[in-house]
């Protein structure tokens, strides 16, 4: 038996490497291949390979173009927020009810309660920037591409697999059960230990997919930091970079100093459970060594995934607000200010695990401190609308949700940076709806609102504006029930992460469903709305789409779009996008 | 500008290694953690042979098949690491030793008779 | 540096120099209230380097990108943000000398006396009754 498997696995993987030949044996014949004799001969010189986009789906699995690498980046997200969804709804549909009636194993719902988390940060908030990041920032700040186009490419390619794995538990795979440690993955239940059956196979493959997501980020991080200090456009100075490039810039590099320390610890945990080491056994390093490691690097995470959501909101809300950006410096340095402080502030998380009140007491001062700037950035938004000329566009209305949501995400966050208050909410569902006022009412706002935003720029389509604004009134009114039914089961003393409560908190947590609900009937027409407006949508009918020229409120990636639209025009008739892009390829001039 | 919008529409690339770069290293990740000989050997091949191949388009080296002979160097060191490993500690590692160890000759020998009998059927890229 | 670092820069720095000055308080309330007063040397170094290393850190941060925005600042061009390379691109201080001549004409003509930065109020309103017209077409169409 044993035998029969290495040999199908050998044969498997043999046929696998062949066919991965004779894909590239194809591709690399296509490539030699120049269909406009002008510039073919240069090519191998130019360290750019060659001067033309493949047809059809190898054009995907071979671009190493950003705004196509930043078009997969989306998909991608898009794909895990349904996975991550479904999966939460499927653990709001069992805390309908006290006991486990719905799912019928506590055990299904850690699963779950440990997919959505890892799915929503990791393969939905990450990419998801990423996917704005990569398509914009070479627009904006005026570069050809980014910096190492191919590396690009890779850290996008690192992520479905990574995504596979850490579903991998999910899977009909003999022997392999998913995952239920929490998104934080505490020592010693991760580390295998004990009657537990978190040994399991199925938590070793989750580390790798964490891992290799963590190296998707760390590669993409190094990207940007490269492109945004190298690849600026002359006339981009450090004083005219706008405010998403920044808050990218400043994400970059807390991924830089926060996700390989992730990696390492990720390593260190599988080795601890394959190898027997014991850097998290307490004979060696002890538990609370994995909760400082993962904190330092988990702290920074949270600002990796606020901080460009953030800047989407400080770059779209000003548009329509008919202004520009209010005190745009001290956005600036506040963002930078989050930065560096977020890494002296992780022993927040671990308030309540008996560690040395005086080192407790110097990591609340400093969260303490971290709320002013982005205390900051709230009253920077504000004075923007202020006596402004409001246009209540779907993004406009996202942005709004985003300052709303961020304010009651970020006043309760400052209470639990407080040690006595702390201690009394810690691990209660009051944490819960904290923190997904700040992951879902804002970081997904702002996201969506990016979305909408640049929907005609990227399809030169227009989403269908009805939809779109039953999507936000939908995700507005069920983020707050969901969420601020949690903060009130916090505040009675639901604790988090359990299947099943006491039949007290059965109102609230009934409520917290129905908001989830609503959640999910805005996704769903959300989803319905992107997918058909960009098949069939109306065609956006001049460069500027949104008249921000009107207000002197037009920016370069528009600028972009409006040559893009006057080039295809000329050549193509207006056609399809593809047949606009293959109307460009004949230009080897830049070869 | 006017001739070129879309700062980037210049520039139509495509690479076929990213992808399998990508591919390679969970495969070879999974095969050497769990001891899987196929997986490991298998995975590293990819691995180091898109490596290589994404190199020699970049032009960081002169020859794919002189890329691939450096690499097995790194593939036979850290295999050699784990056999050194296996002896000084209580984990079993000889399995993942001697699977990195073989890859390595194996790029090694692809290496060294691609740079001496396969050049002119390369790709012209 | 005397030139960089000038009031207005001054004052877009204040906006960090707050969380410094939090750090600060505590720094002197552990220091004067002393609540852990049998800390020992190490324990000692530890509570006050957690805070010393955010407050150093920042205080560079903060030296480092002022002196960078400040200094391309006054040494080249500066846009509003996101305007850096389009073509017909106002600068600030164009936009700023339009409207302060605006202001000038106002209280002459005694019209228009609220010109605000980011365009005038009735264009604005026009382009609320259609914002999005395209969209609402769009609606239609795709209903189909």
């Amino acid at each position: 038996m044993e035998t029969s498997g290495q040999l199908l696995l050998t044969v498997l993987m043999g046929a696998f490497l062949l066919g991965v030949a004779a894909f590239l044996a194809r591709v690399e014949d296509w490539r030699s291949y120049t269909p406009l004799g002008a510039g073919g001969g240069a090519v191998g010189e130019s360290g750019y390979g060659h001067a033309e986009k493949p047809a059809g789906l190898i054009r995907w699995l071979t671009t190493v173009d950003h705004k196509d690498i930043g078009l997969l980046y989306g998909a991608y997200a898009t794909i895990a927020f349904v996975v991550g969804g479904l999966m939460v709804m499927l653990m709001r549909a069992e805390l309908t009810t006290p006991a486990t009636d719905v799912l019928g194993s506590a055990t299904f719902y850690n699963s779950l309660l440990t997919s959505h988390g890892i799915t929503m940060l990791f393969l939905f908030g990450t990419p998801i920037i990423a996917a704005f990041s990569n398509y914009l920032i070479p627009l904006v700040i005026g570069a050809d591409d980014m910096a190492f186009p191919r590396i690009n490419a890779i850290a996008f390619w690192l992520l479905p697999p990574g995504a596979l794995l850490i579903w991998a538990g999910f899977f009909p795979i003999p022997g392999v059960i998913p995952a239920q440690t929490a998104w934080t993955m505490y020592t010693p239940l991760s580390a295998g230990v004990g009657a537990g059956n978190q040994a399991n196979v199925g938590v070793d493959l989750m580390l790798l997919g964490l891992h290799l997501t963590g190296v998707s980020a760390t590669m993409g991080a190094i990207n940007f930091i490269a492109t945004i200090f190298t690849e600026r456009a002359e006339e981009v100075t450090w004083a005219n970079l706008d405010i998403f490039s920044w808050t990218i810039l400043t994400q970059s590099g807390l991924i830089l100093f926060a996700f390989p320390l992730l990696g390492s610890a990720l390593v260190m945990l599988l080795l601890d459970r394959n190898f027997g080491t014991t850097f998290f056994a307490v004979e060696g390093g002890g538990p609370i060594l994995w909760q400082h490691l993962f904190w330092f690097f988990g702290h920074p995470e949270v600002y990796i995934l606020v901080l460009p959501p953030m800047g989407i909101v400080s770059y779209v809300l000003p548009r329509f607000s008919g202004r520009k950006l209010f005190g745009f410096k001290f956005v600036v340095y506040s963002t930078l200010a989050i930065g560096v402080l977020s890494f002296g502030v992780w022993a927040h998380h671990m308030f309540a695990t008996g560690i040395d009140p005086r080192l407790r007491a110097s990591f609340m001062a400093v969260s303490l401190a971290i709320a002013i700037p982005s205390a900051v950035k709230t009253f920077n938004w504000i004075t923007t609308m202020w006596n402004g000329k409001l246009r209540l566009t779907t993004p406009m209305l996202f942005c709004i949700g985003f300052v709303s949501n961020f304010i009651i995400g970020g006043v309760t966050g400052v209470f639990l940076a407080s040690i006595p208050v702390d201690l009394v909410l810690h691990d209660t569902y009051y944490v819960v709806g904290h923190f997904h006022y700040i992951v879902m009412g804002a970081i997904t706002f702002a996201g969506m609102a990016g979305i909408y935003y640049w929907f005609p720029l990227v399809t030169g389509r227009w989403y269908q504006r009805r939809l779109a604004k039953a999507h936000f009134w939908l995700w507005m009114i069920g983020t707050n029930v969901t969420f601020f039914a949690m903060v009130l089961l916090g505040y009675g003393g639901m604790p988090r992460r359990y299947a099943t409560y006491l039949p007290k908190f059965a109102t609230l947590h009934q409520i917290a469903s129905l908001g989830a609900l609503l959640l999910l009937v805005g996704g769903i027409i959300w989803v319905y709305n992107i997918v058909t407006s960009w098949m069939e949508g109306k065609r956006v009918e001049s460069g500027d789409p949104w008249r921000l020229d009107e207000t002197n409120l037009n920016t370069a990636e528009w600028d972009w779009f409006e040559a893009k639209r006057e080039t295809s025009l000329a050549a193509t008739d207006g056609g399809e996008e593809v047949k606009t892009d293959g109307g460009q390829e004949s230009r080897a001039d830049d070869e | 500008m006017d001739e070129n919008p879309g700062v980037s529409e210049g520039y139509r690339v495509a690479s076929p290694w990213p992808l399998f770069v990508a591919l390679g290293i969970p495969i070879a990740e999974i095969g050497i953690l769990f001891g899987l000989v196929p997986l490991a050997v298998g995975g590293l091949l990819l691995f180091c042979g898109s490596i290589a191949g994404i190199l020699h388009e970049n032009e960081y080296v002169a020859s794919a098949w002189r890329g691939l002979a450096v690499l097995s160097v790194f593939v036979i060191v850290a295999g050699g690491g784990l056999w050194y490993a296996d002896a000084a500690t209580e984990s079993d590692l000889l399995v993942r030793a001697y699977s990195m160890i073989g890859t390595g000759v194996l790029l090694l020998l692809a290496g060294v008779g691609g740079e001496l009998f396969a050049r002119d059927t390369e790709p012209t890229v | 540096m005397a030139e960089i670092f000038d009031r207005d820069t001054l004052l877009d720095l204040t906006v960090n120099v707050i969380p410094l000055g939090i750090i600060l308080f505590f720094v002197a309330a552990f220091v004067i209230l002393d609540p852990f007063s049998s800390l020992d040397f190490y324990g000692r170094v530890l509570q006050m380097g957690l805070l010393a290393f955010p407050f150093v850190a920042l205080a560079i941060l903060t030296y480092v990108s002022g002196k960078a925005i400040a200094g391309d600042e006054k040494q080249s061009k500066v846009f509003f943000q996101g305007q850096a390379t389009m073509e017909d691109a106002k600068t600030k201080h164009e936009v700023e000398e339009a409207i302060e001549a605006e202001i000038a004409g106002d209280a002459e003509a005694a019209s228009d006396g609220e010109a605000t930065e980011g365009g005038d109020a009735d264009e604005a309103d026009g382009a609320d009754d259609t914002d999005e017209a395209d969209g609402a077409d769009a609606d239609a169409a795709a209903d189909d």
